[in-house]
C-alpha cells in the first residue's frame, strides 16, 4: 500500500521509498524518511493532493506524487 | 578579523540569534526559508574584530536549492569559526548536518536552543551526556549577549577537536575504493555533495551508496542519543492541537478573508487614518507653519517660497501621513509569520496554488509582497523548481506593495469617500487575481512547472511575541522615515524643479509650459484612451516607476499642498492641475496597481531571473495594466456594451497571443502559417 492510500491517524512503517527523482529521494532520506521509520499520516487537503505526516516528532507536508511512491505497512 | 559562521537547519533561530549578537534587526520569521542571503555585521568586542555571520538554513551538506548551495559555500571556508545552531525539539535531525561536519573534520560548536519548549513538553535532554560527544552547550537564541557567546565559544574551542568517529563509514569507503583507486577524503566528500574532481562515472558510482549511508548515519545519530534525548511519546514539534481545527481548508480559507477584511479595516479605515491625521496636525504645527512663518518673515522670495511650500513640504507631508498605516501593515505580517499560521496556510492553498503552477510557499512569498515587492522577490528563489521561481518573482509585482498603499487610499477616498473600503479591498484583490490568471497562463505556455512537490516542515504554533512585533513595527517605521527623506524628497524637489523651469531655464508658475510638462505632453496620445492624457498624471506615472510613492508626492507638488485632506479635496476639483472624473479615477486607481514594477524590483527581477524576464515583466504588466484600465475607462463613459465588446476582441487576441506562444515553445510556429500537417 502506497502512503498516499494509508488510513488516517494509521501507524504505518515505511516498507520502501521509491521516488523517481534521485535529489528528492535523498532529501527524504535525510530528514529521516528511512525504510523502516514509523509515520503517522494525519491529514489530507481539500483536493486530496497534499499529506501531513509525522515522524521522528516531526511533521511534514508531502505531495500525493512523492507519496504514492511510498510503500507502508501498518505498524 | 575572525569570523563566526552561523550555520543550522531552517527555522531554528540563527537570525534571532545574530540579531541578538549584532544589535541588527534582520527579518526573522517563524517559517522555513526566511533568510535566503548570506548577512554580515562586523564588531568589535576587546580589541577584536568580529565578522559573524547569518547563514540561510540548510538540512544537508547535499544541497537541495539556492539558498543551501549559498551556506555551503560559506561554511566550507576555512577560516572560520561556526556555530551549529540546533532545536533541541528536533535534535536527531539537526545532528545529521553535525555528522556531516565530523566527517568533513570541520570544528564546530554545537548551541542547542528552543530548550524551554522542549521542557515544557515533558522531554529530557542529557546535555553531559551528549557532551561526551560534542562540545555543545544550551542557549537562549533572544536573550544571549555578545560577552557570554564569546566566552562560550572560549571555553568550547580548546575541546573543539575531539576525535571524530567515522567508522560507520568504512564498509562503504572500502567498496568504493575496491573499485575506484580514490583517497578517503575524495570519497568522504562526494559522499557530502562535494565533487573533488571526480569523473561522473565515480560520482554516480560513490552517489549510489547514498541511501546506505543516510541509514548509517541516522543509526549513529540513534545510538548517541540514546542516553542522551528522552522524548515524550505524544511529543511531535510542530504538531498543535490547533491543527485539528486550523488545517480544515473551509476554515482556514474563510478565516484567512475574514483576517485580510478586518485587517484592511483597521489598517486603513479605523486605527490607521486616526493615527495618520494625528502625525499630520503634529507635522503642520510642530515643522510645516513656524518653518514658512519664518521664510515669510525673512524673504519674499516667490520662488524660495514656493520650492520650500510645494516642493519640499508638499512630496514630503502627503506621504508621511501614510507612515502609521504602512507600520500597522508590517505588523499585521509579522503577527501572522511569527504564529506559526503560514506553513499551515502553504498546506491550505497547496492544491489550489497547483492549479497555477505553484506550490503553498507561494503564499508566504505573496504576503511578503503586501509590504515590499522587491524583498519578496528576493525570497522567490528558495523554490524548488526553476521555473516556478522565475514565475514567482514575475508574478509578485502584481501584489499591492505598501508604496502603492498612498495612491490607492487617496484616489479612492478622493471619489468613493465612505465606500472606499471595498474599493481598496477590491483592488488587492483584483491584483491577486491578476496574478493566477497570469500564472496559469505561464504554466500553460512557457514556464511549464515541472516539480511542484511541496516538502515543508511544519513551523510550531507560537504565543506573539509582542516586543518583537514593536521591534518590527520601529524598525519598517525608521525604514520608511528614510525612504522619505532620501527617495521622496530628492526626486519630489527634483520633479518640483522640473515642473516649475521652462526649457529656457526660466522659472514658471503655470506648469503647462515646464520641461517635464512638455515632454509628458509627447505621451497624451497613448494614455488617453485611457482617460489619463493630463501631463500632470503621466508625470507622476513616470515618476512613479522610481517607486510608488512618488506618484502621490507628485499630485501634492503639482497641485500644491501639504496635507493628505488638502490633497484628496484637490484631485476632484476641475481647477486643480491634476484632477480625475470618476471614470478616469477608476482607470487611474487599475494602472498605477498593475503597471510596472518599480525600479529596485526590476532590478531583483534581473539578477534572480535574466533581462529577457525582465523585459517580459515591464511589456506583460503595462500591457495588462493598459487593457483592463481601457475596458474600465471605456465602459464607464461608452457604455457597458461597448465595454463587453472590447473584451470580447481583447481576449480573442490574447487567447490567439497565448496560441501562438505554445507553439514558439514547442517550436512549432512554421506550422502555423503553412497547411501541411507537419509534426
Amino acid at each position: 500500500m502506497n502512503l498516499f492510500e494509508a488510513k488516517l491517524n494509521a501507524n504505518c512503517i515505511i516498507k520502501a521509498v521509491e521516488v523517481e527523482d534521485e535529489k528528492t529521494k535523498i532529501r527524504l532520506m535525510e530528514l529521516g524518511l528511512i525504510v523502516g521509520t514509523r509515520l503517522v499520516v494525519k491529514y489530507k487537503s481539500i483536493m486530496k493532493k497534499t499529506l501531513i505526516i509525522f515522524f521522528n516528532s516531526s511533521c511534514f507536508t508531502l505531495k500525493d506524487n512523492l507519496a504514492k511512491k511510498i510503500v507502508v505497512n501498518y505498524a | 578579523m575572525h569570523k563566526v559562521l552561523i550555520l543550522g537547519n531552517p527555522n531554528v533561530g540563527k537570525s534571532t540569534l545574530f540579531n541578538s549578537l549584532t544589535k541588527s534587526n534582520e527579518h526573522t520569521g517563524n517559517f522555513h526559508g526566511v533568510t535566503v542571503e548570506e548577512k554580515h555585521k562586523i564588531l568589535k568586542y576587546n580589541n577584536q574584530e568580529f565578522d559573524i555571520v547569518d547563514l540561510p538554513g540548510m538540512y544537508s551538506l547535499n544541497s537541495f536549492s539556492y539558498e543551501e548551495e549559498v551556506a555551503k559555500n560559506e561554511l566550507l571556508s576555512l577560516n572560520a569559526t561556526r556555530v551549529m545552531l540546533a532545536d533541541a525539539n528536533s535534535l536527531r535531525k539537526n545532528l545529521y548536518l553535525c555528522l556531516q561536519l565530523d566527517e568533513l573534520n570541520l570544528d564546530y560548536i554545537l548551541l542547542i536552543n528552543n530548550h524551554d519548549y522542549f521542557l515544557k513538553h515533558k522531554n529530557k535532554l542529557n546535555i553531559n551526556k551528549l557532551k561526551e560527544f560534542n562540545c555543545c552547550e544550551i542557549i537562549n537564541a533572544k536573550k544571549i549577549k555578545l560577552e557570554n557567546f564569546l566566552k562560550i565559544l572560549k571555553n568550547n574551542k580548546k575541546t573543539s577537536k575531539k576525535s571524530k568517529n567515522n567508522n560507520y563509514l568504512l564498509q562503504f569507503i572500502k567498496k568504493i575504493k575496491d573499485k575506484y583507486n580514490l583517497s578517503e577524503e575524495k570519497i568522504i566528500k562526494a559522499l557530502n555533495g562535494i565533487n573533488d574532481n571526480l569523473t561522473d562515472e565515480q560520482h554516480s558510482f560513490i552517489k549510489s551508496f547514498l541511501p546506505e549511508v543516510i541509514k548509517a548515519r541516522y543509526d549513529y545519530i540513534d545510538c548517541i542519543l540514546q542516553d542522551v534525548l528522552f522524548i515524550n511519546n505524544d511529543f511531535v514539534y510542530g504538531a498543535s492541537k490547533a491543527d485539528k481545527f486550523l488545517l480544515k481548508p473551509t476554515v482556514m480559507t474563510i478565516g484567512f478573508l475574514i483576517t485580510f477584511l478586518l485587517s484592511i479595516y483597521l489598517i486603513f479605515f479605523l486605527i490607521g487614518p486616526w493615527l495618520s491625521d494625528a502625525l499630520n496636525v503634529i507635522f503642520q504645527f510642530v515643522i510645516v507653519n513656524p518653518f514658512m512663518n519664518f521664510l515669510y518673515l525673512i524673504t519674499d522670495n516667490v520662488w524660495l517660497i514656493q520650492f520650500f511650500s510645494s516642493g519640499v513640504f508638499s512630496s514630503v507631508g502627503t506621504i508621511l501621513s501614510f507612515l502609521p498605516q504602512v507600520c500597522l501593515l508590517f505588523i499585521f505580517l509579522t503577527m501572522l509569520e511569527d504564529s506559526g499560521i503560514i506553513s499551515r496556510m502553504s498546506y491550505v492553498f497547496d492544491d489550489f496554488l497547483s492549479i497555477f503552477g505553484l506550490n503553498g510557499k507561494a503564499i508566504y512569498i505573496m504576503l511578503l509582497g503586501f509590504g515590499c515587492n522587491t524583498m519578496s522577490t528576493m525570497v522567490a528563489r528558495n523554490m524548488s523548481d526553476k521555473n516556478m521561481k522565475i514565475k514567482t518573482a514575475l508574478l509578485n509585482p502584481y501584489i499591492s506593495c505598501m508604496a502603492r498603499l498612498p495612491v490607492l487610499v487617496i484616489i479612492a477616498s478622493a471619489f468613493f469617500g465612505a465606500k472606499s473600503y471595498f474599493v481598496i479591498t477590491g483592488l488587492y484583490l483584483l491584483g491577486i487575481t491578476v496574478a493566477l490568471i497570469l500564472g496559469g497562463i505561464l504554466n500553460k505556455t512557457i514556464l511549464k512547472t515541472k516539480s511542484n512537490e511541496l516538502l515543508l516542515e511544519f513551523a510550531p504554533i507560537r504565543p506573539l511575541d509582542f516586543k518583537h512585533i514593536w521591534q518590527v513595527g520601529k524598525v519598517n517605521a525608521f525604514d520608511m522615515l528614510k525612504r522619505i527623506f532620501v527617495i521622496v524628497l530628492s526626486v519630489g524637489v527634483i520633479v518640483w524643479c522640473l515642473t516649475h523651469t521652462m526649457f529656457n531655464l526660466s522659472y514658471t508658475e503655470n506648469m503647462s509650459e515646464s520641461i517635464l510638462f512638455v515632454l509628458a505632453d509627447k505621451f497624451s496620445f497613448i494614455f488617453a484612451p485611457i482617460g489619463l492624457g493630463s501631463a500632470g498624471i503621466i508625470c507622476a506615472l513616470i515618476v512613479g516607476v522610481m517607486a510608488k510613492e512618488l506618484i502621490v508626492s507628485t499630485f501634492s507638488i503639482t497641485n500644491n499642498v501639504t496635507s493628505n485632506t488638502a490633497l484628496i479635496a484637490s484631485l476632484t476639483s476641475a481647477t486643480s492641475v491634476i484632477s480625475f472624473t470618476l471614470p478616469s479615477a477608476v482607470s487611474f486607481l487599475i494602472f498605477s496597481l498593475l503597471y510596472c514594477p518599480c525600479a529596485s524590483n526590476l532590478a531583483v527581477l534581473k539578477k534572480e531571473t535574466t533581462k529577457f524576464y525582465m523585459w517580459f515583466a515591464v511589456i506583460s504588466q503595462f500591457t495588462i495594466a493598459y487593457l483592463l484600465s481601457f475596458v474600465v475607462y471605456q465602459s464607464m463613459t461608452r457604455g457597458l456594451s461597448i465595454g463587453i465588446l472590447i473584451s470580447i476582441v481583447i481576449f480573442m487576441i490574447m487567447f490567439s497571443l497565448i496560441l501562438i506562444a505554445k507553439k514558439i515553445k514547442s517550436k512549432k510556429i512554421s506550422c502555423l502559417f503553412c497547411k501541411k500537417n507537419c509534426k
